[in-house]
């Protein structure tokens, strides 16, 4: 005997059920009231804690007391060169805060960003770091250098170029490094450089996303060194990780860039606010924050201030010493590039 | 009479065959879910409380639910009108549609998320008319809904055709012989016969789009507080070391998993039943 | 008779608005999404898939997707049949229970299931530190993928096997046991004939489902190029890094692989007759 309950009622009643409380607080489109303002981050993945633990909460109060507004911030973190490409792709983020140049230069070249970015004080950069290469603690395998990277039995970690900023700025640095005579490439051999680097790609066993995944591999065990940025080691250690890290005799200068997508931002009407935001990133309270999660300060007072904490570099170069972004991508990241040929060379003799 | 062996006997084969699957399953299946627990309870369940339940982490289950909420009605009824459609009429073209609505099954969600960016993205074929309608599917919610209705289509339709199939249309036509209307038919004739397959694949549906996640991590971007699902928040959440929030996320997604299941069981018990009748 | 039945199921609920709306649904859906696919990945031609899947990096994801893929279908047959065996014939208490857990990989998450691998087989811990200390890695290398795969396409060969074996008659075994045979002559005379389609059925959906496997296999595999990185992933990594022709081109392989599955799958059921997921 079938019971005779009418299953369309049945169904709907729970679905009813299940639907209206869910659907109150997730609102689909956020109206953008008079009290609360929402900003849309696209960030790479490193400065997670730097923005959600310091800068967001300190914008918003600095806002609140400016203008009596709450403002809501919606994030992503992914790859810096993923990122990019997302914001490009339709990612409507009102404020792209990356890792390296090229990726912002790419939003702008798309027609999104319609201001120039780089006319403030800072060249449009609000933090820095180096590159440098983490280890276990003790540094039990005494990597010292690049080339020690190459020696038989070490395992090293470096992200993707496809995806990841963090990983140009490191394969940009070990080239430059090597270039500059400062391995056991002669100088100017790029020849020799590319050997090295294939080298040191032979020896990559996971190459994950972006920096902050490989950060997470690293602290899985996995791998004797890792090459990232400085200021990823700096929060490792601030979340009770216990690394030490090595700085190369001669690395790279990172500069990060961030700038308000106009396109978007004015779609939103938060233009106000994104401009606000970016223009508080360079103060000294939103470089403070940066600093305690181990980024070198754009901003000279709160550099000076923190910079005991920061150890000097012997050969300290920056990109310029190396070229632009535009011929270095093409020379070295572009298909058929010196990345290419090392990882090919590096699949040769694995 | 030598030879004779009753099944079920426990000769050294059996036992030996027997013990294997208990210890495969056992491996496979028990200890993963136990190291999960165990991984929970190391990292605290006050703290577990606390980061699910707070913020973020809960929004993304909120969204995940909706989602699965969203999947399951929608497909439920598409289960049943397409069951109906390709198991009772004959049309050209049914064979393709029909094997059509099985490929979700096999395709890489990667390859989900991939198709929609190529259709819905920049430069997509249907972004012209998105942006004058001032529609967002990509990085927006419109986006998983799709994404999460394409991987969890078959599964309704699958156990609605079996039945309609087993089943036959006699009951149908008598009812029609009678004088019925076709809404009658349907209702009082069709859903009730129906109703233990919609209700199982209906589950399945849940089960599906709860766990969807490489679909939604591309078509969405897993933007905190917009596109955020509970699998991706997983990720981040591992992305940020809040350890605490990724695995008891994970218990939760996994809890739920459990519970379905076992509604699953109830179903098929029933369903058993009434074949027995 | 016939025709007043015909009549008015072509009406109503089951009638061509319902059936348009289907074939609307899925045109939309499945149909369109996946052409735009084919589209992408044929920019270059046909010329251009060659060219994006013999790159090493990209033709070492396939081998590994299918060898994994493969290896694990064979575990997985020998098994599953196994499992569903022990399940049907020789059932016990507690054997219930182990039935419902059967089913528990369809429930869970993909990408939960690979958390709880690598919390159960990382490197730190116990059970991976030992694997290790015996030469065998397990996560982050080629066996835990196959582990992965193995966890995520358990149920599908049990679940198609058990329900073919249940109708078996135990009388033709016994026969065969009175006429002197022993257990495995049984086994594979009188009780793998009957049984065989299913079993191949099952294999072939738990390799392809396999074959698009992204999210536990993402998080357990390390994505290490030329060494554990898979197809899916693969794709994943190339529609990140904004090259969807690549992306597209692979993607028609593994769809290419997807419909030759789902064709062989149908031919062993024969159209009509739909298995239970």
């Amino acid at each position: 005997m079938r019971r005779n309950v009418p299953v369309p009622a049945t169904l709907g009643a729970w679905l009813a059920l299940i639907l209206l409380p869910a659907l109150l607080p997730v609102g689909v489109a956020h109206a953008q009231g008079a009290t609360e303002r929402t900003l849309t981050l696209g960030v790479y993945t490193t400065p997670r804690e730097a923005y959600a633990n310091g800068i967001i909460p300190a914008f918003q109060e600095f806002w609140k007391a400016q203008r009596g507004q709450d403002v809501r911030f919606e994030t992503s973190y992914m790859g810096s060169g993923a990122q990019s490409r997302a914001i490009v792709g339709g990612f409507e983020a009102d404020i792209a805060a990356l890792s390296l140049e090229p990726d912002v230069t790419r939003i702008q070249e798309a027609g999104l960003i319609k201001h120039d970015w780089k006319a403030t004080p800072h060249g449009g950069m609000i933090s820095q770091s180096i590159v440098v290469i983490g280890v276990r603690p003790g540094n039990p395998k005494g990597i010292r250098d690049w080339d020690d990277l190459c020696r038989p039995g070490v395992q090293v970690l470096t992200p993707n170029v496809r995806t990841s900023g963090g990983a140009m700025w490191n394969i940009a640095a070990i080239f430059g490094a090597a270039l500059r005579g400062q391995t056991s490439a002669a100088p100017g051999d790029t020849a020799a450089a590319v050997t090295l680097l294939s080298k040191i790609l032979a020896h990559v066993t996971v190459m994950d996303k972006g920096a902050r995944e490989s950060m997470l591999t690293f602290e899985r065990g996995i791998g004797d060194a890792i090459i990232t940025y400085e200021n990823e080691i700096m929060t490792a250690k601030l979340a009770g990780q216990p690394y030490d890290y090595v700085i190369p005799k001669s690395t790279l200068l990172i500069v990060n860039p961030a700038a308000v997508v106009d396109t978007y931002a004015e779609k939103h009407g938060s233009a106000d606010v994104a401009k606000a935001f970016v223009e508080f990133l360079v103060t000294p309270e939103a470089q403070r924050a940066f600093a305690t999660q181990g980024y070198r300060p754009v901003e000279k007072t709160v550099g000076a201030e923190v910079a005991a904490q920061f150890p000097p570099v012997p050969d300290l170069f920056t990109l310029a010493d190396l070229g632009d972004w535009p011929k270095i991508i093409k020379k070295v990241f572009d298909e058929g590039g010196v990345y290419d040929r090392a990882l090919n060379a590096a699949q040769g003799t694995k | 009479m030598a030879g004779t062996r009753r099944i079920g006997a426990w000769s050294r084969g059996t036992l030996f065959l027997f013990a294997a699957v208990v210890i495969y399953l056992a491996v496979l299946l028990l200890l993963p879910i136990a190291a999960l627990v165990v991984q929970v309870a190391k990292t605290g369940l006050s703290s577990l409380f606390g980061q699910v339940f707070g913020g973020d982490a809960l929004r993304a289950l909120e969204m995940s639910l909706i989602l699965a909420v969203i999947a399951a009605v929608v497909n439920g009824i598409f289960g049943v009108a397409a069951g109906i459609v390709f198991v009772r009429h004959k049309f050209m073209g049914r064979r393709v549609l029909d094997a059509l609505s099985d490929m979700p099954l096999s395709v890489s969600p990667v390859m989900v998320g991939l198709a929609f960016l190529l259709i819905f993205g920049r430069g997509g074929w249907f972004t012209p008319i998105l942006d004058l309608l001032h529609f967002k599917i990509t990085f927006a919610f419109p986006g998983l809904v799709i994404a999460t209705l394409f991987v969890t289509l078959p599964f309704t339709l699958r156990e609605v055709s079996y039945v309609l199939l087993e089943l036959g249309e006699e009951e149908e036509e008598a009812a029609a012989i009678l004088g019925a209307s076709p809404w009658q038919i349907f209702f009082r004739v069709t859903l009730p016969n129906i109703k233990n397959a919609l209700a199982y694949g209906v589950t399945l549906t849940i089960a599906r789009a709860l766990g969807e996640f490489g679909a939604v991590l591309i078509i969405g971007g897993a933007i905190s507080g917009k596109t955020q699902t509970g699998t991706t928040f997983i990720n981040v959440a591992m992305e940020e070391r809040r350890d605490a929030a990724a695995y008891g996320m994970a218990l939760v997604l996994a809890v739920a998993s459990v519970l379905l299941l076992l509604v699953l069981e109830a179903l098929k018990k029933v369903e058993i039943k009434a074949d027995e009748e | 008779m016939k025709k007043r039945f015909r009549a008015v199921i072509a009406a109503g609920p089951m009638g061509p608005g319902t059936r348009l709306a289907v074939i609307l649904y899925i045109v939309v859906l499945v149909l369109i999404p996946l052409a735009a696919i084919v589209e992408k990945g044929l920019t270059g031609g046909v010329d251009g898939i060659w060219r994006a899947i013999s790159t090493p990096m990209a033709s070492k994801a396939l081998f590994l997707t299918l060898w994994t893929a493969a290896l694990m279908a064979v575990i997985n047959a020998v098994m599953g049949t196994a499992t569903a065996w022990v399940l049907v014939r020789h059932p016990f208490p507690g054997s219930r229970f182990l039935a419902t857990i059967v089913d528990l990989p369809f429930a869970i998450p993909t990408l939960v299931a690979g958390i709880m691998l690598v919390t159960l087989f990382g490197p730190q811990t116990a059970l991976g530190a030992w694997f290790g200390r015996h030469g065998l890695q397990i996560v982050f290398a080629n066996p835990g993928i196959v582990l992965a795969l193995l966890f995520i396409t358990m149920p599908l060969v049990v679940r198609a096997v058990e329900p073919v074996l249940m109708e078996l008659d135990p009388a033709e075994e016994e026969a065969s046991f009175t006429l002197g045979a022993g257990s495995w002559t049984t086994f594979f005379r009188v009780v793998l004939p009957p049984i065989l389609p299913a079993i191949a059925s099952g294999t072939i959906q738990c390799f392809a489902r396999a074959v698009a496997e992204f999210g536990s296999v993402v998080v357990v595999s390390g994505n290490i190029p030329f060494r554990t990185l898979t197809a899916p992933v693969y794709i994943f990594s190339e529609v990140e890094g904004d090259r969807p022709a690549v992306a597209a081109a692979v993607s028609i392989v593994l769809l290419l692989i997807a419909i030759g599955l789902l064709f062989s799958t149908r031919w062993l059921q024969g159209f009509v007759r739909r298995e239970r997921v």
